[in-house]
């Protein structure tokens, strides 16, 4: 089993500050991030002076390049920002040579994950090796939690919705009982009637689902608009996927369709004489 | 009587009446949520701030406490320093970080807190003794830490720190007597924490270098404001992060946007909701009784009477739906709370939804004036209503 | 010019009311001059669509006529705001109408209560003058019940007891036997006969020939104007 070592910057606090070149101190090369580089007015070739406690900022550093780093969701709240430094160069400042805070493995094709894993458990000590799914997973757990959130909202909204839907199918139907007594006085089928409300149904339900999804689009677009400016982020915060897409539209027509469908039954039922006394 | 002349009303289509009532329901309770959950999370996050008394944190600059894994150097100095200060009654510092716990030939992950039992924010015994003053040799527990270690009062528990993967050892060791057991009021449910004296902790997490702590909480006298001591502490400490628990909700409360936009925005579409439901009734049932408020404005009875009348009914509607809705509100209000108090690692002690009688009274007022404007433009309809125009289309 | 009536309870001069129908205007009302004197029981009469309703409803206030001026008791209606003219309906007319409109949620002594309510009667007052009423119509004992539990005949008879809560100075009917079988019908003539006998000034519009021949004067319309008024 081969093991490549990918070292990384470690969590540790620096303060940054902009100071003229000083002295003959050999000044590293460092990454900033975009948003980093920004709100301190950095560009490529800018000496900056960095440290690890706020009094004692001391450590030259040149700005060899600027980059834009992945969005990452777990952390967009918090604003924090970033910069990338070789693994040596970042050792040295913390006075921690030859210490890192995780290593990624990329395993040859073939090898699975979990066993390699497995295997470097057993050899170590004072670490712990873990499939990088799991971490994905782990660390998902937050978002999985705010889904489930979504999904009780969509329950509670639907519900709302229904009610509301029958309430108004109702409303529209028994607007239109003297019609529908006339109707059937004159002989026309009860089955025609309710046809008729039912077809009706169906075309406000269409025309609502898609004046939903338009809304729903705008929405989204208005909620991405609004939180990438807000986190300065490329990150996606709203996104209609054809299954949300489809399942929320036949959920509306379904829910119209069956709110016609409950209020043209009790029209139709209801005799003749009695709707037309209103 | 408008109140009374408006239940009749309601009662003369049931099903019609119940349905928007129950509708009104389940809008009254979303609302009521989100007015539960805009302001729930900063109350019980500042409950918890202000848990032990202590109004202010010093942490490493540009950290907030247990942000990071930063830490601030010579902490005895500094301590000493706050005590001297005589707007400051007590001084917490404190460390927060991993250790572990041998247990036959494995070791057990826990979080370890580094804590002065003489002044402490983090804890509350919940069985047996809390840490004697400098206290060597003790160790406090939090329940799932005891049911992971198989330790009760009295037992020694041995904690490894500074792990050298070459030795395959740790290079710090220490065999503690287990005092009590506490609940650590920053843990999330089911976290196995240890406590024990401060030095003894930065000794076990190499942290007695540069006399280590992860952050200071301290507590400010009775009647002396917070915020200018706050003030006086930035100047004097430049180089750390001084926040009062105003400071630190205000941060929170940035990190927690998102909900507070959701419970807006939900919020009014709730509103909206309920204001077309009261109105869309009212209207078709204003509509259906033209004739009858035609002859009500021909025997004599004032537009204002009429007004009263339609409005009414919407108030009726909406604090039925209302009573309602809180009920259902609270309800779900407690199983939306437990879908989000599961995010990982929040402390167990946090709420999303805090019911508190302010919300309740917020949620009641707006549907009152939600059931009122809802009632004013059915009503704006019966009371323009022309008389005779109304009558000859009633007699065709 | 033509003569005044001093002793006119009310008073309709030269009175004009046009409206749109489907897109045309239609003349209800064609220069109509009409007193009425405490103590009359005139039946207005008139082939369909000749403007007789119309004629009650402007006499009555809730209609306002397109020229002209009616006036109750010496008081111009068209100088009146609307909510006086409310009030002067109130206070000063009762109305009985085809189909009754009665609250269906109200009980029979409630419907009658109703005007005194909102004329500021206390309420021990009103339900005895309330009870007192149904009595002289013949439904004491309907007095507890909604209006949809009465008959067609019940119903209308509560509508005049209704019509009376405040004293009118003149009771306007609009066909109040038209939703009606003969045999109550007539029981509802009777009771006009009984209530004009008793000192109501009654003016009903009416296509009923019994109505017509009970009342004391009949004017007849046609095409928006008075062909025949003794």
């Amino acid at each position: 089993m081969a093991y490549r070592m990918v070292g990384i910057v470690g969590g540790i606090q620096l303060t940054l500050m902009l100071a003229p070149v000083l002295g003959a101190q050999v000044a590293v090369p460092i990454a900033v991030e975009r948003r980093l580089a920004g709100r301190m007015h950095l560009a490529v070739g800018d000496t900056i002076t960095i440290g690890t406690a706020p009094d004692s900022v001391n450590s030259k550093a040149v700005i060899s390049s600027i980059y834009e780093p992945a969005p990452d969701p777990a952390s967009v709240t918090r604003q924090d920002l970033h910069l990338r430094m070789h693994l040596p160069d970042l050792a040295q400042l913390l006075g921690a040579p030859d210490r890192v805070d995780r290593f990624g493995v990329k395993l040859k094709p073939g090898v699975s994950a979990e066993g390699a894993a497995a295997e470097l458990n057993q050899l170590a000590f004072g670490f712990r090796a873990h499939p990088s799914r799991v971490i994905a997973s782990g660390s998902s757990q937050t978002f999985r939690v705010v889904s489930r959130f979504h999904r009780a909202i969509a329950v509670i909204s639907i519900v709302a919705s229904a009610v509301f839907l029958l309430c108004i199918m109702l409303l529209k139907v028994e607007e239109r009982k003297p019609d529908a007594a006339v109707m059937r006085l004159v002989g026309v089928r009860g089955r025609i009637i309710f046809g008729a409300v039912v077809l009706e149904a169906v075309l406000v339900a269409l025309v609502g689902s898609g004046l939903g999804v338009l809304l729903a689009a705008l929405a989204g677009s208005l909620t991405n608009l609004y939180y990438r400016r807000l986190f300065d982020t490329r990150l996606v915060f709203s996104l209609i996927t054809p299954d949300v897409l489809i399942f929320s539209v036949a959920l509306s027509l379904l829910l119209g369709i069956g709110a016609g469908a409950v209020a043209a039954l009790r029209l139709v039922r209801t005799p003749p004489l009695v709707l037309w006394r209103r | 009587m408008a109140f009374a002349w408006a239940l009749r009303n309601l009662s003369r289509h049931r099903l019609r009446s119940a349905l928007v009532l129950l509708g009104l329901a389940v809008t009254s309770a979303m609302l009521l949520d989100m007015i539960l959950l805009s302001g729930g999370l900063e109350r019980s996050f500042e409950q918890l701030l202000l848990g032990r008394g202590y109004q202010v944190r010093i942490s490493p600059r540009g950290t907030l406490p247990f942000d990071t894994e930063a830490t601030i150097p010579n902490a005895t100095r500094l301590v000493t320093t706050l005590r001297e200060d005589s707007s400051v009654v007590s001084v917490a510092p404190l460390l927060g970080g991993s250790i572990y716990a041998r247990m036959s030939d494995s070791l057990l992950t826990l979080f370890g807190y580094g804590v002065d039992p003489m002044s402490q924010a983090l804890y509350q015994v919940t069985q047996g003794e809390d840490l004697l003053p400098a206290d060597r040799n003790g160790i406090i527990l939090s329940a799932p830490a005891a049911r992971l270690l198989h330790a009760g009062i009295g037992d020694t528990v041995r904690l490894v720190g500074v792990l050298d993967p070459q030795m395959a050892q740790g290079r710090a060791e220490a065999v503690l007597v287990v005092r009590g057991f506490v609940r650590w009021l920053y843990d999330y449910e089911g976290q196995p924490s240890v406590g024990a004296w401060l030095p003894v902790m930065q000794a076990l997490t190499a942290r007695s270098i540069g006399d280590r702590v992860s952050f200071i909480a301290v507590r400010i006298r009775d009647g002396v404001a917070v915020d200018p001591v706050v003030e006086r502490l930035r100047r004097g400490l430049p180089t750390l992060e001084i926040n009062s628990v105003g400071d630190m909700v205000a941060h929170f409360r940035d990190r927690m946007v998102y909900f507070h936009q959701l419970s807006l925005i939900l919020g009014t579409i709730s509103l909206i909701v309920t204001l077309l439901l009261v109105t869309t009734l009212l209207t078709i049932t204003v509509n259906e009784r033209l004739g009858e408020i035609a002859t009500l404005r021909a025997i004599g009875v004032s537009r204002r009477r009429i007004v009263e009348g339609v409005v009414a009914e919407g108030v009726l509607l909406t604090l039925v739906g209302g009573v309602l809705g809180t009920a259902l509100g609270l309800a779900t209000a407690r199983y939306l709370d437990a879908i989000l108090t599961s995010f990982p690692g929040l402390p167990a002690s946090i709420s999303f939804f805090v019911p508190r009688a302010s919300g309740l009274l917020l949620a009641g007022g707006v549907l009152l004036v939600a059931g009122t404007f809802a009632g004013t433009y059915p009503a704006w309809l019966a009371a323009r209503a022309p008389i005779a125009a109304t009558l000859r289309a009633e007699a065709t | 010019m033509r003569a005044l009536d001093l002793k006119a309870v009310l008073r309709v001069d030269d009175v004009y009311k046009d409206y749109p129908m489907n897109g045309e205007r239609v003349h209800a009302l064609r220069g109509v001059s009409l007193d009425i004197s405490p103590g009359d029981y005139v039946a207005i009469v008139g082939p369909s669509g000749c403007g007789k309703s119309t004629l009650l409803h402007v006499m009555g206030g809730i209609d306002q006529p397109t020229a002209g001026s009616v006036s109750i008791d010496g008081t111009v209606l068209s100088s009146l705001s609307d909510s006086a003219l409310t009030r002067l309906r109130l206070l000063k007319l009762g109305f009985v109408f085809q189909r009754f409109h009665l609250l269906p949620v109200l009980t029979a002594r409630e419907n009658v209560e109703l005007p005194m309510a909102e004329a500021g009667v206390r309420r021990q007052e009103r339900r005895e003058r309330a009870t007192r009423l149904l009595a002289y119509v013949g439904l004491e004992n309907r007095a507890g019940h909604r209006a949809t539990q009465l008959s067609g005949g019940e119903m209308q008879r509560v509508a005049i007891a209704r019509s009376l809560a405040n004293s009118p100075a003149v009771l306007l009917a609009d066909e109040p036997t038209g939703e009606l079988d003969a045999k109550t019908g007539q029981e509802i003539l009777d009771l006009f006969h009984k209530l004009n006998t008793d000192g109501v000034t009654i003016v009903v519009v009416t296509h009923d020939d019994r109505l017509a021949r009970a009342a004391g004067r009949v004017v007849q319309m046609l095409d928006g104007q008075i062909v025949s008024a003794p």
